[in-house]
């Protein structure tokens, strides 16, 4: 009866995630009203969901306000937030939101001159390449090689974003240990990740662009199975991976995940001296209108559900890595960041 | 049997309310099953995994039958999946039958419900294995046999054709999307049209739209009499409901729930397909072809029970490989995201609790929407007595009202609803037919994406015929169902001229 009447109260809070008050934060709230936060993603599997239900939860119960998180897409969630200007619509992206600008995707405004950078609260250490089991090819260094001997190696990639990127250093790494030979990388355009899967189950791909959380399952296959699979690259800094939760994902341990990322079992130079690396990060985007004293609220309210700690303990229990970082802090670090992989992607495309 | 501790009165209260919530949503033009679990996924945090999946599959399983319910009293496709029901639907509650056709459909649901878990539950992972076999090219095949029943369900084969090809040209406008493989570039509108059509035409505002808003403004043109007899429905009047009307339709059953199983364990191919593809091979096989469209109740059995086993079909890819089969099962993925659980192949195996609880869920599920329903529907088939000009205007508001939300808050939709009501109305008037435009529109661009594709993998258009014995198996369907279609159309021009005669 008592878990009947617990179901029911919660019942009567559908639709919206409610928490315990926070006197003083919700006195101070300058944002009448519920909070909308759209994403950039449509998927509700997707890391980007994931991440924004649990920073907008503990923002909830923080401020005291019902937040609820919509995942609409990139364009949709622009469109949104484009509107509301009081605060009362705010948007989580991920570094997508530049990258499809340097890669000239549709849709893509400079988000630096169009939005106000918000906080940034999670990392992502998860992005990576996969190559079948029975897959010639057993690291990134062979599959590098290959392509530089003339080998044409195929790449399914989504183009204009976090999995290009990956797919771009390949082929830079590939001109500067072979130049002229970076055209035997080929992308093979396509969707979702399950598109993905498909175009290496079908035997389309030899390398497909993957994460942890979505392909983890598949790399415990045994070999004889069609769907089997092996991780040969993680983007993220191998000193950004080391922070995750040491259990990993699923059966694999953070440490042997550790074995493809930069520096500890995997190149890809990047030039003579750098590899190449990328954590791909999670922020709040803000209409450019929104008032200084909307953000600064926003931004002392996550600070503090930064130091009473749970949210770290939800972020890492889901493979993320906590990164807080104020707005103001969050925008000269995403400049810089966009800035440099300009430079990579501009000097592939000479 | 650990599962049982998690199988609480919680658990049971949460799918049955989920189910009748779900039904609710269903029932109202421009709310989906996706909307209701949508809306709903942020449960699952407070809940926890177990309970909220059961109230997510309740929402599931009742927002894809609360679909019947428009469909049949007011020629309104509740959601897409049950555009087939109104076919046969619509004209039995015409003539006093509605409380017959809802039960029908209502014993069809549950039928197709309880078969897809059953597959489900035995056969999850040897049927994944099978759906990975369909690569773009059987996927553009499968999506062409679902095409091909634009021949069977037209009146008149050319202008069927035509109608759907039109619809297939309306379904291109806006971006070939770069989720979909694309190259992210707008098509078929004009620059200043982009703000409004970057993403095409929404599919329920459409179809509603031609559906509900042309069949009410052909009504407003005819002119509503307050006291008119004649547009007054007698439930009294038809044949009543009994079980025997089910006697002869075991094959269909059977035909329809496997095919409706089938066609949502293929990620991609889209809930429609289903109930459209077992409807017109009804159609094609049935002895009574010329009945179907005008009241054949093995048009309900078809149509229902294949929308309903696509939830179970559903489920398999997500379940066995992390992909979700259709729109709503790629929300329902959320629940596990949120709870930080993986879906892959290896889910089953190492959540098993899990696995049993939720096809326990989806069994209760749909007994609960069976009893809901059918014990309901004799006071929810009195919505068709309700005097037209007072029915009319809330149908028009709730479909607005539907059409703003479905896309979270986007008025263009609201236009496009009146928009495709108008132009319904003057296809009617032209000779355009509209099921197959419909059709058309929603297997287009699926259509489109796969074949390009096929001919981006694999750089020739033989390989369309010669990827694989699946292929040609495919295309053995595809050309048997067009020559059912044209034989059947002869058949019913031959009859007409001869009562014409006599």
């Amino acid at each position: 009866m008592k878990n009947i009447m617990h179901t029911a109260k919660v019942m009567l809070l559908a639709g919206s995630v409610v928490a315990a008050p926070a006197i003083t934060f919700a006195a101070d709230n300058p944002i009448r009203g519920n909070i909308r936060i759209v994403i950039g993603s449509k998927s509700t599997g997707g890391d980007t969901y994931q991440a924004s239900s649990i920073i907008a939860e503990a923002l909830a119960a923080k401020i005291d306000a019902n937040i609820k998180v919509d995942a609409v897409g990139f364009s949709a969630g622009y469109q949104a937030l484009e509107r509301v200007p009081s605060g009362n619509t705010l948007m989580i992206f991920h570094d997508q939101a530049y990258l499809g600008h340097l890669y000239k995707q549709k849709g893509y405004e400079d988000p630096f001159k169009q939005w106000q950078i918000g906080p940034s609260f999670a990392t992502n250490p998860g992005n990576g390449y996969l190559v079948p089991k029975n897959s010639p090819y057993k690291n990134m260094d062979e599959i590098l090689n290959a392509a530089g001997n003339g080998q044409t190696i195929r790449v399914a990639i989504q183009p204009g974003g976090v999995s290009e990127i990956g797919y771009t250093a390949m082929k830079n790494a590939v001109r500067l240990a072979y130049p002229g030979q970076e055209d035997n990388l080929v992308a093979l355009n396509t969707g979702s990740q399950s598109d993905k899967n498909q175009a290496m189950f079908d035997g389309l791909a030899d390398v497909i662009n993957g994460s942890v959380q979505a392909n983890e399952q598949y790399t415990r296959l045994p070999a004889d199975d069609q769907k089997a699979m092996n991780f040969v690259w993680l983007t993220a800094k191998s000193s950004t991976l080391q922070n995750a939760n040491p259990e990993g994902m699923g059966q694999t341990s953070r440490d042997e995940l550790l074995q493809y990322a930069s520096g500890l079992g995997v190149r890809v130079p990047m030039d003579a001296e750098n590899d190449f690396t990328f954590d791909k990060e999670f922020f709040f985007l803000y209409n450019k209108r929104m008032s200084p004293e909307v953000v600064a609220f926003l931004d002392n309210a996550l600070a503090e559900v930064f130091a009473d700690g749970k949210v770290q303990e939800t972020l890492k229990k889901s493979f993320f890595i906590p990164n807080f970082r104020t707005s103001a802090e969050a925008q000269k670090h995403f400049k810089a960041k966009r800035d440099s992989y300009a430079k990579i992607i501009e000097s592939l495309q000479k | 049997m650990e599962f049982l501790e998690l199988l609480s009165p919680s658990y049971f209260l949460l799918a049955a309310a989920g189910s009748i919530i779900g039904i609710i949503f269903g029932a109202i033009p421009g709310m989906t099953a996706t909307m209701a679990v949508a809306v709903c996924l942020p449960l699952t945090y407070t809940l926890g995994l177990h309970e909220g999946l059961a109230l997510l599959l309740g929402l599931y399983v009742g927002g894809i039958s609360g679909g019947l319910v428009p469909a049949i009293l007011l020629n309104i496709p509740g959601t897409p999946s049950s555009i087939t029901t109104t076919f046969d639907g619509y004209p039995m509650a015409q003539r006093g039958e509605a409380e017959r056709a809802l039960k029908i459909c209502i014993v069809a649901s549950l039928f197709g419900g309880f078969f897809s878990a059953i597959i489900l539950f035995f056969f999850a992972p040897i049927l994944a294995d099978f759906a990975i076999k369909f690569s773009y090219v059987e996927k553009f095949l499968m999506i062409f046999f679902a095409m091909s029943v634009i021949a069977s369900l037209s009146k008149n084969i050319l202008m069927g054709v035509f109608s759907g090809l039109i619809g297939v040209l309306l379904s291109l406008i806006g971006t070939y999307d770069v989720s979909n493989g694309g190259n992210g570039e707008y098509r078929l509108m004009a620059t200043w049209m982009e703000p409004y059509l970057a993403y095409g035409f929404s599919l329920l505002p459409v179809l509603i739209g031609l559906f509900g808003i042309s069949t009410i403004i052909e009504e407003a043109e005819k002119g509503v009499k307050e006291n008119s007899l004649e547009n007054k429905v007698n439930l009294t009047k038809g044949t009543p409901f009994r079980f025997n009307v089910f006697k002869g339709q075991t094959g269909n059953l059977l035909r329809s729930s496997s095919i409706g199983t089938f066609i949502g364990m293929l990620p991609g191919i889209g809930g429609s397909a289903a109930s459209i593809l077992s409807y017109t091979q009804q159609k094609n096989l049935s002895k009574n072809p010329e009945k179907m469209g005008k009241g054949a109740p093995e048009g309900l059995v078809a149509s229902e029970s294949a929308n309903n086993a696509l939830t179970g079909g559903a489920l398999i890819p997500l379940l066995s490989l992390g992909i979700p089969g259709d729109s709503t099962t790629a929300v329902l993925i959320g629940a596990f995201t949120l709870q930080g659980l993986q879906v892959g192949p290896l889910f089953i195996g190492e959540n098993i609790d899990t696995w049993y609880s939720m096809v326990t869920g989806l069994m209760f599920a749909n007994v609960v929407m069976f009893i809901a329903m059918f014990y309901a529907i004799r006071y929810i088939a009195k919505v068709v007595l309700i005097p037209k000009f007072i029915l009319y205007p809330i149908i028009v508001m709730m479909c607005a009202v539907g059409a703003y939300a479905i896309n979270y808050g986007i008025m263009f939709d609201v236009w496009t609803l009146f928009l495709f009501g108008v132009a319904g109305w003057i296809f009617g008037k032209i000779g355009i037919e509209v099921a197959p435009l419909v059709i058309g529109f929603i297997l287009g661009s699926s259509a489109e994406v796969y074949f390009v594709k096929s001919l981006e993998s694999y750089g020739e258009y033989s390989i369309l015929v010669t990827k694989s014995p699946i292929a040609l198996v495919l295309w053995g369907l595809i050309i048997l169902s067009i020559v059912l279609s044209v034989i059947i159309h002869r058949k019913s021009k031959q009859q007409a001229t001869e009562e014409a005669a006599q």
